[in-house]
């Protein structure tokens, strides 16, 4: 590979984006990226999907403008069952997804930072079903620290 | 076309996809402060994180004692395990000291995991699980070192600075707090301590370069009641340790990341201070650095600092003083043990922090020295830009968080030694909020090492020592039955006799043992529990087991029925 090779052209010329293309599964975090929609009252909703074939979520990054309540719409598009295993304060929450089958989650998440979730089954996780739930903002104004706001990365 | 789904229904917490109930006895319903000042005569229960307020890890239990420990075996087992992907996958562990109140166990683990269990059987009664995001920063291990009780409630940290409060019958969350920023560094991980109606709370992130504090909140509210920062700002008392330009005094660590003790004649809450950030470069903070590496002594009612001690000014060598600060009395004095990462023991008057007198407790300390009335000087530390220096003891100090336990019976403190050095060369780097900020690369020793239980009288003469070929990693336990219980980073759960260190039992347990074991009762029968999960800071702690197993148990050893 030369440095001038653009890493997104080289990802589908080499079918890392792909099941068993590039390598047996597909490389994790190579899809879509979308926002969940806030609601009036400050929770947030999103659909995610398992598409035909892909083994893999889409979007493969979900990102919230903030911590709080979320309501997913899962859709596993498969031909085979799949499930989800999504991370939420209290306990995980558990969906099984049959064959296209549709179904929700309530989740409660902190923010910021980012969240994995997979479908639990076999390797689904490795082959592809692992995606990210991303949120954005800051720490309450009384848990920030007392001092000057500080230069980041 | 349009599509048929089948319907999948709403996710389900994944607990009810398991054996547990759900719910456990109201035992911790009429926990209050009152039992909790008389914690140890309740000896069939461990109420608070050291047993008692007073820090010593001394139980009065005996039913097992020298002359039968011997025959003690597993009663019962819990094992949690890890799935999925969590922060800092490769550095949880299980650090825990468990809670027992009345037959229920209440104990915590890794990634914002906390469990109540049956302490007779180890049967898993609830579960909660908090959500800790998979980037969260962690200096050091995904762990946590336990809860506190009281009122129906048991309180806890996690990872990413929350304070929960859940109802101690099933696991919901009755309040919740988040206590510190975790864009700025910072995590938390010590166990609370819950005092007349109050909650203290500390926090970590030194090693990037936060400001650190210590919280107070209300029980029942979560109300927040005060916050000392232990670096001062400029002006205030202490800032003269600090360069009067700049923001060092910012970005100056002094995190508060172990329970403190507290003692309710004086009304004193006494906290140990980490490190100054950034480590090991002293350079940048010019000055002895108030209040990191010191115990202060905070009046409980307000958060003012009454009186402090610094036990390594301008630290160049991690030498955190988190660890506890073991209140004992000698000769009608109010006094307070503790053994310090920098080697040495020292013993304080807790009414106004006098020292009484220093002496080293570890084989090898060439960083500096103390002499016996606490004048420090230091010998070798990292100056130069580049240029790599050894010392004695390594970060992780002589005594890492890991807990010491004192005897009243044998007037004698029982402590976890470690004796490995490091190399640390100066890099200078420039402060970003959120960035590991320590200053140097450094390699800690992964042989030449060497560990012991050694017991020591309140003098800190050694009265004798249990050898092993490793620092030892996990707190010490001492109990009336004149045993002293320890656990060893490969796997061994050994009772020492208090008096003379004879090994008198051993159990191989499967992992490295890096955590703090308690004793309960429940139905006369006496049980010593340890949570067994090797992991955490390794690289600082005994790189020379960095690639041992990790693990996620939790062991109940008891005599035979």
């Amino acid at each position: 590979m030369t440095i001038t090779d653009e890493p997104a052209n080289l990802l589908s010329e080499l079918g890392l984006d792909k099941q068993n293309h590039a390598t047996i599964g597909r490389l994790l975090g190579t899809g879509s990226i979308a926002r969940a929609t806030e609601r009036a009252d400050g929770t947030m909703e999103a659909t995610i999907r398992i598409k035909e074939d892909e083994v893999a979520w889409d979007p493969a990054v979900l990102v919230l403008p903030h911590g709080g309540d979320l309501e997913l719409t899962v859709i596993n598009d498969d031909k085979n069952t799949h499930a989800a295993l999504f991370p939420s304060n209290g306990d995980k929450k558990f969906l099984w997804l049959l064959n296209h089958s549709k179904g929700r989650a309530k989740l409660n998440l902190d923010g910021p930072g980012y969240y994995w979730y997979s479908s639990p089954g076999g390797n689904d996780e490795g082959r592809g079903l692992t995606a990210a739930i991303v949120v954005l903002g800051e720490v309450p104004p009384e848990a920030r620290l007392d001092r000057p706001d500080q230069q980041r990365p | 076309m349009t599509i048929e789904y089948v319907d999948a229904g709403e996710a389900i917490d994944h607990g009810a996809l398991s054996a547990i109930t759900g719910t456990a006895p109201a035992v911790a319903t009429n926990v209050n402060y009152d039992r909790l000042l008389d914690a140890r005569s309740e000896s069939h229960n461990w109420l608070t994180y050291y047993g008692a307020y007073d820090g010593q890890r001394y139980s009065l239990l005996d039913q097992i004692n020298t002359e039968n420990v011997k025959s003690i075996g597993p009663a019962w087992m819990f094992q949690a395990g890890t799935s999925g992907h969590i922060a800092g996958a490769s550095t949880y562990a299980f650090e825990a000291c468990p809670m027992v109140v009345d037959g229920v166990m209440y104990v915590t683990g890794w990634d914002g995991w906390f469990w109540a269990l049956d302490a007779k059987t180890g049967q898993q009664l609830w579960r909660y699980k908090h959500a800790v995001p998979f980037d969260v920063s962690l200096c050091c291990g995904n762990v946590n070192r336990g809860c506190a009780v009281a009122n129906g409630k048991v309180y806890f940290v996690t990872p990413n600075a929350h304070l929960l409060a859940l109802d101690a019958t099933n696991g919901k969350v009755v309040w919740e707090k988040t206590t510190g920023d975790v864009r700025a560094g910072e995590s938390a991980s010590m166990a609370p301590l819950v005092i007349k109606n109050t909650l203290i709370t500390g926090g970590a992130g030194g090693e990037f370069g936060v400001r650190g504090h210590i919280d107070c909140w209300d029980l029942e509210t979560g109300e927040h009641l005060w916050r000392t920062y232990t670096v001062p700002k400029p002006g205030e008392p202490g800032s003269e340790t600090w360069p009067a330009d700049g923001e060092a005094w910012a970005r100056g660590g002094g995190n508060h990341w172990v329970t403190g003790t507290y003692d309710p004649e004086t009304n004193l809450y006494y906290a140990g201070t980490g490190n100054p950030a950034p480590d090991f470069d002293g350079a940048v903070r010019e000055g002895d650095n108030l209040y990191t590496d010191s115990v202060v002594a905070l009046d409980v009612d307000t958060g003012e600092i009454k009186w402090h001690y610094q036990f390594t000014p301008h630290d160049l060598w991690d030498y955190d003083s988190t660890m506890e600060m073991t209140l004992f009395e000698r000769d009608g004095k109010k006094l307070l043990g503790h053994f310090d990462k920098n080697g040495y023991f020292f013993v304080l008057d807790r009414t106004n922090g006098e020292l009484q007198h220093v002496t080293p407790f570890v084989d090898r300390i060439d960083w500096g020295v103390i002499t016996r009335d606490g004048k420090v000087t230091p010998r070798k530390y990292p100056d130069k830009e580049g240029e790599p220096v050894h010392f004695y003891p390594g970060p992780a100090g002589a005594k890492e968080w890991t807990h010491a336990a004192y005897s009243p019976r044998t007037d004698m403190f029982y402590v976890p030694v470690a004796d490995v050095g490091a190399t640390a060369t100066r890099r200078r780097r420039e402060f970003k909020e959120g960035m590991p900020y320590w200053g140097a690369a450094v390699q800690v020793d992964i042989d030449d090492m060497a560990g012991s239980v050694s017991a020591f009288d309140s003098h800190g003469e050694e009265k004798w020592r249990w050898r092993l070929d490793y620092p030892m990693a996990a707190s010490v336990l001492a109990t009336a039955g004149d045993l002293v219980f320890a656990g060893t980073p490969t796997g061994e759960f050994v009772a020492l006799n208090a008096r003379t260190g004879e090994k008198l039992w051993e159990f191989q347990c499967g992992s490295g043992h890096h955590s703090s074991p308690s004793t309960y009762s429940v139905d006369g029968k006496q049980y010593v529990v340890v949570p067994v999960g090797w992991g955490g800071w390794l690289e600082g702690i005994i790189p020379g087991m960095l690639g041992a197993g990790h693990g996620s148990a939790l062991i109940a050893f008891a005599l035979p029925d």
